[in-house]
């Protein structure tokens, strides 16, 4: 039986004269995880301060088992913060690091701290100083200090992002394995599409203050709700305010390759690879667009014909949810 | 290599240089006190009514006038460091450091003695019936007088070296405690303490080595019996008996080697990891 964990409703915070967040709804059912993706700087991270009551928000309010907790301090809510930087305590060892999630929760157990420490392959560290070990095994302590004050509810905020890209794809799954192992309910705060797509069952689309479209990866793909979603995925070549097309349709040519279509102009701006191959980059002068495919053998020219068949052109669902 | 050493050996030769000046005195200091005679000045003072009770005079004055400068300034700093950003607010802090302690001294005498300022204003005022109903807090054999020119001096003192460790201590910590559950306490003894401490040891030291064997403040305000150390050695130094020349450099030797005591078992005290850990260092 699925129950709803947190909601969140008609949350508004303003800044002075600015709206950071502007009406934003949403739920999770216990064990889900939800990433929220959108650029820099566009209010993730304030969104994530008001769920874990570091913030208040101007207008809205937040439940959690049914129950308001809007108004309750942070240090009253059965939520946890995992942030940017692993912030260890320096002069505590990786196991007293832990044990003070625990005691200050008042949730201390020898053998849960045990748990821990092996789940997050940390046991053969204890007694080292946040000081002595790498970046990754610092954001690892830092999760199981999360988790050693057992939430009902973890926010993730970009955790991964101060790490080197093997490191980062590594603790990735690790995370999310360890998160479904546990039916921990987690809001996973991200910039980067990828990362938010191996973290989250769903995906939150933020921007301009709004969650812009809210659902899985395939609903995402297949109908964005609207130009933003589309443009931030960027798997789809939008056409206009209401059209686009998915990228894998797109037929290219050195001539219109087919007669039921739209065509245009392209120039090639660089050939890279990627997963073994080949990936033209085009610039599309008459859409002002970019635009990156596969492709099976070099193409010799610098000019291109782009063709879209007619019936491959799409409109944005415009639908949030 | 060798000449880098041997530079490294030169770039040190000016303070080595300094340090010997004042190691030249307390060696000079020992020779003085021993006089020839072995312990013979030590053993004196030691079973010396009027030495032993200035002893505990003056580390108890010291040690309270450094307690309560730390508290006030740390409870100053912890509540206004993000003041002390702006230039007019850090200025009016630090103010009372460029006066000399000896019209700090003299200043807490025209406004607390009995016929200072303060007793006249709360006679004036109808709160007491005459001023010299005010309590002796100068020349008084408490120390009062001591303490207070001493924390009104010293406070932005403890401000000055604790406001860059405040400055440097990152929001987010206080942040992750709450979400951890924890409350102001836990806020202070985890994230305040651990980044203040190697500085409060250290503030503590400066300042109570400072009040312990400073000479003008007691002697000003302070009462002839019981004298902080510092007015028993001078005394001893230029008394009318030469015969008790070396009893002040018994005293002084005395205060020199239980102040170096005291910074050794601080530095030491510690567990070393955890102090390295605390400045942040590396292995």
């Amino acid at each position: 039986m699925t129950q709803t964990k947190l909601e969140m409703k008609n949350i508004t915070k303003t800044f002075n004269q600015d709206t950071i967040l502007n009406d934003l709804t949403f739920h999770l059912e216990k064990g889900e995880i939800m990433s929220i993706v959108g650029p820099s700087g566009s209010g993730k991270t304030t969104l994530l301060r008001i769920l874990a009551g570091l913030e208040k928000p101007t207008e809205g309010e937040i439940i959690m088992n049914g129950k308001e907790i809007t108004k309750q301090k942070a240090n009253r809510r059965s939520i946890s913060l995992v942030f940017q930087q692993p912030l260890l305590f320096p002069h505590m060892t990786v196991k007293e690091n832990i044990d003070y999630g625990a005691k200050v929760s008042k949730k201390y157990k020898a053998e849960k701290i045990e748990s821990l420490l092996e789940a997050t392959g940390m046991a053969r560290f204890r007694d080292h100083y946040p000081s002595e070990i790498s970046g990754g095994q610092q954001q690892r302590t830092a999760l199981a200090r999360a988790m050693a004050t057992e939430p009902e509810v973890i926010l993730f905020d970009e955790p991964f992002s101060s790490l080197d890209p093997s490191l980062r794809q590594d603790l990735r799954y690790w995370v999310r394995d360890f998160l479904a192992s546990r039916e921990t309910t987690a809001v996973f705060v991200t910039h980067d599409m990828e990362e938010a797509m191996i973290m989250g069952d769903q995906i939150a689309v933020f921007e301009n203050g709004k969650f812009q479209q809210i659902g899985t990866v395939e609903t995402l793909h297949q109908s964005p709700a609207n130009m933003r979603v589309a443009s931030f995925l960027g798997g789809h070549l939008i056409l206009n305010d209401h059209e686009f097309v998915p990228l894998h349709a797109v037929q290219l040519g050195s001539q219109k390759t087919s007669e039921n279509g739209v065509s245009f102009h392209a120039s090639v701006e660089h050939i890279t690879y990627q997963h073994g191959r080949p990936i033209v980059h085009l610039y599309i002068r008459e859409l002002e667009k970019k635009i990156s495919l596969p492709i099976n053998e070099s193409l010799p020219k610098q000019e291109v014909q782009v063709t879209i068949p007619c019936d491959s052109i799409k409109t944005f669902s415009g639908e949030i949810l | 290599m060798k000449l880098f050493k041997n530079r490294t050996f030169l770039l040190f030769l000016p303070v080595a240089i300094f340090l010997m000046i004042p190691f030249y005195g307390f060696i000079h200091a020992v020779i003085q006190s021993l006089g020839g005679e072995g312990l013979a000045h030590y053993e004196e003072i030691l079973s010396s009514e009027r030495f032993l009770s200035s002893v505990w005079f003056s580390v108890r004055t010291a040690g309270i006038a450094t307690l309560v400068s730390i508290i006030l300034g740390l409870g100053f700093t912890k509540f206004f460091h993000p003041l002390l950003t702006n230039i007019s607010p850090r200025l009016m802090v630090w103010i009372p450091m460029l006066f000399p302690h000896f019209v700090w001294g003299y200043m807490v005498i025209l406004m607390l003695s009995e016929t200072g300022w303060l007793p006249q204003i709360l006679a004036a005022a109808g709160w007491l019936e005459t001023p010299s109903n005010f309590p002796v807090w100068t020349r008084d054999p408490e120390g009062i007088g001591i303490i207070i020119t001493y924390v009104w001096k010293e406070v932005p003192l403890v401000i000055l070296l604790l406001f860059p460790v405040y400055a440097s201590i990152r929001p987010e910590y206080y942040a992750l405690v709450d979400s951890l559950g924890g409350n102001a306490w836990h806020r202070f003894t985890t994230v305040d303490l651990p980044h203040l401490l190697p500085v409060l040891v250290e503030t503590f030291l400066i300042i109570f080595s400072f009040t312990l064997a400073a000479y003008e403040v007691p002697a000003l305000i302070g009462t002839t019996f019981p004298e902080m150390i510092s007015v028993l050695g001078y005394e001893w130094f230029y008394g009318s008996s030469w015969d008790d020349r070396p009893l002040a450099f018994a005293a002084m030797v005395m205060t020199s080697l239980f102040l170096l005591g005291l910074t050794l078992m601080s530095y030491y005290g510690l567990s070393r990891p955890r102090w390295r850990a605390m400045r942040g260092d590396r292995q």
